[in-house]
């Protein structure tokens, strides 16, 4: 690290800015875009680790002529005779489609004596006793409830056409922003009528193991006991999610680096041809007895010092729209969803190999589009100066 | 301390010289005399190692530089060789200090030793009331003393000096006579390719080459 | 295919193409150089090789942190393998995963040696050993690009839903391949040899013998690594069965596998390097001193495990 020759550089790049300015604007706006995506994701990679956290070690699932359909209650008490595991309950839930609005609601059943898995619906029945006929909401299903006239109640018809009323009970919130919004949590005896279940129908069953080392096997003994049943381990689900998320970032990131070959050429087109004033000086510096090494160290110099700048200038700026203005745009993108959008905010993740990667992505690619350059200039012809 | 073989430049088809052998000693000052396109400056080029010749050989402080390869040869300038050129080739953005400083920067030394060496060129020169002022601003003589103190600055053994005074008028022409005496005092190969028969005359000259024949 | 795996393909391609230019120029100067030659091409040839020597340098200097990357990235890619627990998962998903790592370790010291030989032919006026450099070269970018090869057709060949063995398994010292009878090996067996190449390192070093320096130098590092995943290993972990290169690599081992694989690497190459390039005295101490100095550290520290166990329970594994 020669300092003088550093110095030289930055004098170099503070008397001519203006060439390498417009360089240096669109590597910080390729950076922003590309460190943005990467934030957005990361943080709904981490909301979505803590939904998965709060799934259950297995979950037992029915399927009929391909479609997903009901269980019986009872086999819970059979599989609860497996070694190793702790607890099974069968759950009731499902999705009610509000026609008026055209949304689907997300509905959970929940009986106080038994387990459950979120920690929002835990802390829900910790805070309030949830009595029969009422039932609680997530913040997207109340506004959209209240933008169609019900305000206290909601009448759900049942598939026998029954109304069945349900008072609104409160609103609730959870850590994780992605599923709650549009949940409505109620008694599970109450769901069983509004979705029309017989008295041992289920919508699945889920267990818990007491040794997690022990789930593939336990898991691998509910498949062959039970050939006929889905089971889906936690596992699976953290798998499934991470293939989700890996697959549109994959999409983004080959779209980016189409964008980025395009700027590769561009930064090695601009930078081969050099003004004359420019070449004056390069000339000027070898007949001094600088040599091709020392040119070439400079305009590294150079690179690195445009590249690490556009890169931390970048990774700020994608900070503050993430994080600060909440991605406006891109977030819709990364999201998604369909039925209600859920409003919730970016947390903040730092991922170091996120900006590892970035780093990676940005200043060694852009370094290597100024060496051929750089090294045509250096090695350019000193004669001409002698005149 | 310079020794010339039979040293040969075509451009192209053309001869510029051809088989030239010469000698210089050291702390002589020599005056190569030539009109315009004689050669002189190319004489220069091929003795600062900026260009290499057609064939031949040239030994300067006991290196043989037409043989050297790009990186030795370019450093042995750097440390050896000062060159004044006859357009300055200032640059004009760089403060004083700063142009005077250029050669020394690739070798990555003490900032106390740079300002001190700068000094002591810029007082030898006489511009250090200026010295951190913008070339650009300075006049003709101020720039002639930077483009001087310059070539002084990595106290090299030899001294060239490509047409110095071409288009400048008496005054300066004089001045920079006189910085020449001085310059020979320090025992400096100096070698001025010139056409201004003021030069000619001078007493403090060693020998004048003539390249017009 | 994550975006990490993407990342590095990107890169990779452009180091794919920038290490073809150098292979061209390569193949040009090993054939028409002569440093004694005034011709004309003889100045191009001149100048290409500093674009090669540039482009090689940069080369080199990524390499290091794309390594790591992508150490990282297998890290990452066990999340989503089922089974794999560690990148040891990863490696052994596809058959090219073992020797993908070796020959990109193969590739590190190739390529630093070739600096090494590269500022050593730049310090003398004939440039020595610039035909060998750049014929060298030729064979060292060839097998860079099958290194980028290997690693672009591995990560297409992972299969997302296979299941994978974990580094408990692959380093079990109940399988009948040779490498667990290598790893399964007694405890005092492995010390013993591990320290008989030290000493006889130490001897070569006080003693001077650079061949026999070099030579136990590259003894001593199949010998590290091997007592590393077979012995020193599990007293990092502290669990007799666990026999894994890169689980010391995570933080809950302080990240110690990046400081003792340095200075393996680092203290192994120039002891390697002073049998290699013929250095002038002063250069080929310095180095003898490095090398002596990495190792000696990476032995004390591995010693250390074993060491602070037996003082803190009174038994070994």
């Amino acid at each position: 690290m020669n300092l003088q020759l550093l110095s030289y550089v930055l004098r170099y790049l503070e008397r001519g800015y203006v060439k390498n300015l417009s360089l240096f604007i669109v590597l910080t706006l390729l950076t922003t875009l590309l460190a943005a995506a990467f934030f957005i994701t990361d943080s709904m990679r981490f909301e979505l680790q803590k939904i998965v956290d709060e799934t259950p070690d297995i979950i037992v699932q029915k399927t009929r002529g391909g479609m997903r359909t009901t269980l019986d209650e009872s086999l819970v008490n059979e599989m609860l005779e497996i070694p190793g595991i702790a607890s099974a309950k069968g759950r009731i839930w499902g999705y009610y489609y509000f026609q008026k609005a055209d949304v689907y609601f997300s509905l959970v059943g929940v009986d106080i004596y038994e387990q459950e898995h979120r920690n929002a619906i835990i802390s829900l029945l910790q805070k309030s006793e949830l009595e029969v006929g009422t039932m609680y909401v997530g913040e997207g299903v109340k506004r959209v409830l209240a933008e169609n006239y019900y305000e206290d109640y909601f009448n759900f018809i049942t598939p026998n056409l029954e109304k069945k009323r349900v008072y609104i009970a409160g609103v609730f919130t959870s850590a994780t922003n992605l599923e709650s919004n549009e949940m409505i949590v109620m008694q599970k005896e109450q769901l069983r009528e509004i979705f029309g279940f017989q008295e041992n129908e289920v919508t699945d069953i889920v267990i818990d193991v007491a040794n997690p080392s022990e789930l593939p096997t336990i898991a691998l003994k509910l498949t062959q006991n039970y050939p006929n049943f889905n089971i889906v381990t936690k596992e699976d689900v953290s798998l499934s999610y991470a293939a989700l998320f890996n697959y549109k970032n994959g999409i983004f990131l080959a779209l980016f680096i189409i964008a980025f070959f395009t700027y590769f050429i561009i930064v090695y087109e601009k930078l081969s041809g050099l003004s004359s004033a420019d070449k004056r000086e390069i000339a000027i510096l070898k007949a001094l007895g600088w040599r091709v090494e020392d040119i070439l160290h400079a305009k590294l110099y150079e690179a690195l010092i445009i590249s690490f700048g556009a890169y931390i200038l970048g990774i700020f700026i994608a900070f503050g729209y993430v994080y600060i203005a909440d991605a406006p745009l891109l977030k819709e993108v990364f999201l998604g969803h369909s039925g209600l959008k859920p409003e919730f905010e970016l947390l903040l993740v730092f991922d170091m190999q996120t900006l590892f990667m970035l780093f990676i992505f940005i200043v060694p690619v852009y370094v290597l589009a100024t060496l051929i350059p750089a090294w045509r200039i250096a090695i350019t012809e000193v004669e001409e100066v002698m005149r | 301390m310079i020794a010339i073989k039979s040293l040969t430049k075509k451009f192209g088809n053309k001869f510029l010289f051809e088989n030239y052998t010469e000698s210089f000693q050291e702390g002589e000052l020599i005056i190569i005399k030539g009109k315009s396109g004689s050669g002189k400056s190319t004489l220069l080029s091929l003795i600062a190692g900026l260009t290499k010749p057609t064939s031949g050989e040239i030994v300067v402080d006991s290196q043989q530089i037409s043989k050297l390869p790009e990186h030795f040869c370019s450093a042995f300038r750097r440390d050896n060789i000062g060159i004044i050129f006859q357009k300055y080739n200032l640059i004009e953005s760089l403060s004083v200090r700063e142009n005077i400083l250029l050669p020394l920067v690739p070798l990555g030394l003490q900032e106390s030793l740079m300002q001190e060496q700068a000094k002591k060129v810029m007082q030898q020169f006489e511009i250090e009331h200026k010295a951190d002022e913008l070339v650009k601003k300075l006049s003709g003589g101020e720039q002639q003393r930077v483009a001087i103190a310059r070539a002084h600055v990595a106290d090299p053994k030899i001294i060239l000096a490509d047409e110095p005074t071409a288009n400048l008028d008496e005054k300066l022409v004089l001045s920079f006579i006189n910085i020449l005496r001085k310059m020979k005092s320090q025992n400096k190969t100096i070698i001025v390719a010139t056409h201004d028969s003021r030069f000619f005359n001078l007493d403090f000259v060693d020998r004048i080459v003539d390249f017009d024949s | 295919m994550t975006p990490e795996v993407i990342v590095q393909l990107f890169v990779n391609t452009l180091i794919a193409l920038f290490s073809l230019i150098v292979f061209f120029i390569s193949y040009r100067v090993s054939k028409y150089f002569h440093s004694s030659a005034t011709t004309p091409l003889q100045y191009r040839l001149e100048k290409e090789s500093y674009l090669a020597t540039t482009l090689t340098k940069y080369l080199f200097a990524i390499k290091i942190p794309l390594f790591l990357f992508f150490i990282f990235s297998l890290e990452k890619l066990a999340t989503l393998l089922p089974g794999a627990m560690c990148a040891t998962g990863v490696v052994n998903a596809t058959v090219y995963g073992p020797y993908l790592l070796l020959i990109k370790l193969l590739n590190l010291y190739l390529f630093a040696y070739w600096l090494v030989l590269n500022s050593v032919d730049l310090k003398d006026v004939n440039l020595p050993y610039t035909p060998m450099k750049f014929k060298l070269l030729l064979v060292f970018i060839s097998l860079l690009l099958v290194e980028i090869v290997l690693e672009s057709v591995m990560y297409f060949s992972v299969d997302m839903k296979s299941i994978v063995d974990c580094c408990g398994v692959v380093f079990s010292s109940s399988d009948g391949s040779y490498m667990a009878w290598l790893i399964g090996a007694p405890f005092w067996m492995q010390l013993t040899l591990f320290l008989l190449t030290f000493v006889v390192l130490f001897i070569a070093y006080v003693r001077e013998y650079y061949h026999i320096y070099a030579l136990f130098s590259l003894l001593f590092l199949v010998v590290a690594l091997i007592t590393l995943i077979g012995v020193f290993g599990t007293y990092i972990y502290e669990l007799p069965t666990h026999h894994c290169p890169f689980c010391m690599l995570s933080i809950e081992y302080g990240h110690i596998g990046y400081l003792l694989y340095t200075l393996l690497f680092v203290g192994t190459f120039f002891g390697i390097l002073l049998t290699l390039i013929d250095f002038e005295v002063k250069r080929k101490q310095r180095y003898r001193n490095i090398s002596m100095l990495a190792i000696s550290s990476y032995t004390l520290i591995v010693l250390a495990y074993p060491l602070l166990y037996f003082i803190k329970h009174g038994v070994l594994l």
